[in-house]
């Protein structure tokens, strides 16, 4: 019963702890400064204008998926199971969400199948993996595909659902003190989950489970069930996701989420998650590294610079964030 | 405590400095007219970069503040997009949305702003509609090939391949949709089962794949016409059946004129109906976008039958395409061209 994660030999040049260091190498420091250092080019290089309310705003409408989806994805990679299918289901909840309404069901019991769907969807994800030990990559990439192609069927020959359903448009582009209602909610979705996993006990079993299975499974955390959860709930935080972009949109279409998963991962691992190591990150983290993401594009776009540097600029900070995380010494800080 | 404080002090000063540095660079609001371009952002075509290129230049020429974004081929980043024309005080934007789901949406956002909004090709009730007859170019296409089916193969094909492009909705029925009823209007004795169609999405690299299911699915078919949504998807299935050493069973024609042009168009693309979708701005700036500039009255055309500009599709063979300069060459030509010259007066080897 001993979590073998303390038995770990501290490196010769790890310091005791010491607030300003800790403030330094703190599992979202990265990202924090990163996050100000963005903020602070803003105003320097467009202006008050980069933090006005119109303009995050903006940031913050694009953003209320990503935030979502990466709120509750965050919680299947802290458990070391990564699920790429979360841009599907996005796509997949969007379109029969839109399907249901455009055939005369109200908003409210569309969205509960909706859920309920996508909440069955991630517990396929978890027979694959937790009950017959697929490998997650493998496993979600194989219902990512099937998911899309349910999407394409779904939207038919115009490849698009119409659902304007107008009380649902005005809610999701409702505005709470000048910014999206949505956002906020977004960021308080991820507060509770940031909470969730540093302070209570389920979240330090998500992340037990993650950093080393075995140990977890030795100190009676039931890592089959810690993990179906957390698919689960990146299922559900996909079904989330495609609801109110029908709302946004008032539409879905078949290629609606596609390429989520990368633009959510991207931004995770700028914030301190890895894909490939359960056990690592914070959703305050993911957050900034959404944030930092849309910052730098919003810079680039008010600038008029062109569109096409933007990729290589994220994929720069990926590069950069990734060269930080082993600088620090990697698992080490954790 | 007194690095906390210090921490955030440097925090405070962190933020404070830029926001009272960038107060000094509030750029001076002209009285200028602003042109908003949204690009489609797909990495697939060249010519979506080339449509904003060409904007660009033509809205220097007239003076114009210029402002462009690309939309990555993203109905949320499109949406977004439209947002930050509106606050950049865009006085009118064109687009073009290969994701054609955000357009209600964005139409709103625009009517909500009084902005303009012109959109290429796709059709949206709240905007502008300057682009292709896509089912008129369709036909045209399929009657060329029907000619090419009729003369070679006496009407008698084994197959006629469709390469669909479903994303692109109604445009992709209308293109491929069209192109089969343009060789049923040359051949219409042509069995409804002989006609097949693949899902190739408009790009040759992903048409690849499919393509080659359907060749093996079809062993005993050695005459085989391509239709598709572009020359791409077309080329797609020609690739694929030169790996399978079945080229020479196939003969395609394309819609757009991506791949006609050039040193080394494949020979069995017989020929493509070229819209000149880098020029597309010429007609919208000269029908719509300067009029307004102008401060006259521009009657909202939305209805792709009933254009505010309409682009002529030009058919052409293989053969003729040869006259016809690639791309970066047409832009240069189009835009040293007087003003309101369109593509199609210039390349066009035989009008209509």
């Amino acid at each position: 019963m001993t979590d073998t994660t303390n038995d770990r030999t501290l490196p010769a040049y790890q310091l005791p702890h010491h607030p300003l260091r800790d403030l330094l190498t703190g599992s979202v420091a990265s990202i924090a400064f990163t996050f100000i250092a963005v903020v602070a080019i803003g105003l320097l290089w467009v202006g008050p204008k980069f933090l006005s309310f119109g303009n995050v705003s903006i940031m913050g409408t694009f953003l209320i998926v990503p935030l979502i989806v990466g709120a509750f994805a965050g919680f299947a990679l802290l458990a070391g199971v990564v699920d790429l299918s979360i841009g599907s289901i996005v796509g997949i909840s969007a379109a029969v969400f839109a399907y249901l309404i455009s055939h005369g069901w109200g908003v409210p019991g569309a969205a509960i199948v909706t859920l309920v769907m996508c909440l069955g969807i991630g517990g396929l994800n978890a027979l694959a993996i937790v009950r017959f030990g697929a490998d997650p990559i493998a496993a979600t990439l194989g219902m990512l595909t099937a998911l899309r192609g349910i999407t394409w069927v779904l939207a038919g020959n115009q490849r698009m659902i119409s659902a304007f359903d107008i009380d649902w448009f005005n809610l999701i582009n409702m505005q709470v003190l000048g910014l999206p209602l949505f956002f906020l909610i977004a960021i308080g979705l991820t507060l509770l989950a940031a909470l969730i996993v540093t302070k209570t006990r389920i979240g330090r079993h998500v992340q037990a489970v993650g950093g080393d299975d075995k140990a977890a499974g030795r100190a009676g955390i039931p890592v089959g069930r810690v993990r179906t959860a957390a698919l689960m709930l990146s299922a559900f935080g996909g079904g989330l996701g495609g609801l109110v972009y029908v709302g946004q949109l008032g539409s879905a279409a078949g290629a609606t989420g596609f390429g989520l998963e990368f633009q959510v991962y991207a931004a995770l691992m700028i914030g301190g998650y890895s894909i490939l190591r359960g056990g690592v990150g914070n959703p305050i983290g993911g957050a900034l590294g959404l944030l930092v993401v849309a910052g730098v594009a919003n810079i680039l776009d008010l600038k008029a610079i062109s569109p096409y540097y933007v990729n290589i600029i994220i994929g720069l900070l990926l590069l950069a964030a990734v060269l930080l995380d082993r600088l620090r010494g990697g698992d080490s800080y954790e | 405590m007194f690095e906390t404080r210090n921490t955030r002090a440097l925090a405070i000063v962190a933020l404070a400095v830029p926001a009272l540095l960038g107060l000094t660079s509030l750029a001076t609001a002209q009285d200028k007219f602003k042109l908003g371009m949204l690009v489609g952002g797909n990495t697939c075509c060249e010519w979506m970069k080339a449509q904003g290129d060409v904007a660009r230049a033509l809205a220097e020429k007239e003076g114009w503040d210029y402002v462009e974004l690309s939309n990555n081929n993203d109905p949320a980043v499109a949406l977004k997009n439209a947002q930050i024309m509106v606050q950049e005080g865009a006085k009118a934007v064109i687009q073009f949305n290969g994701q054609p789901s955000s357009n209600p949406a964005i139409s709103a956002v625009m009517k909500a702003a009084g902005i303009p909004i012109v959109t290429y090709d796709i059709a949206d009730p709240g905007m502008y509609f300057v682009g292709i007859d896509n089912l008129a170019a369709g036909i045209a296409g399929g009657e060329q090939l029907g000619m090419i089916i009729k003369d070679k193969w006496n009407c008698a094909p084994d197959l006629v391949i469709s390469s669909e492009g479903a994303g692109a909705g109604i445009v992709n029925e209308w293109r491929t949709g069209g192109m089969r009823t343009g060789v049923k209007n040359i051949c219409p004795d042509i069995p409804a089962e002989k006609f097949v169609s693949f899902e190739g999405s408009g790009d040759a690299a992903v048409a690849l794949q499919p393509a080659r299911d359907l060749l093996a699915a079809n062993p005993n078919a050695v005459k085989m016409a391509v239709v598709g949504i572009n020359d791409g998807g077309v080329l797609g299935l020609i690739n694929a059946a030169e790996q399978l050493g079945r080229a020479d069973q196939v003969i395609g024609w394309g819609q757009d004129g991506a791949f006609i042009t050039g040193d080394n168009v494949n020979p069995h693309l017989a020929g493509s109906v070229f819209y000149f979708l880098e020029g597309y701005a010429v007609y919208a700036i000269r029908d719509v976008i300067k009029p307004i500039a102008e401060g006259k009255d521009v009657p909202l055309k939305a209805d792709a039958g009933d254009p505010a500009s309409k682009v002529q599709p030009c058919p052409v063979s293989a053969e003729q395409a040869k006259a016809v300069p690639d791309m970066a060459e047409r832009v240069t030509q189009l835009l040293a061209a007087p003003a309101g010259t369109t593509a199609y007066d210039l390349f066009c080897p035989n009008k209509g």
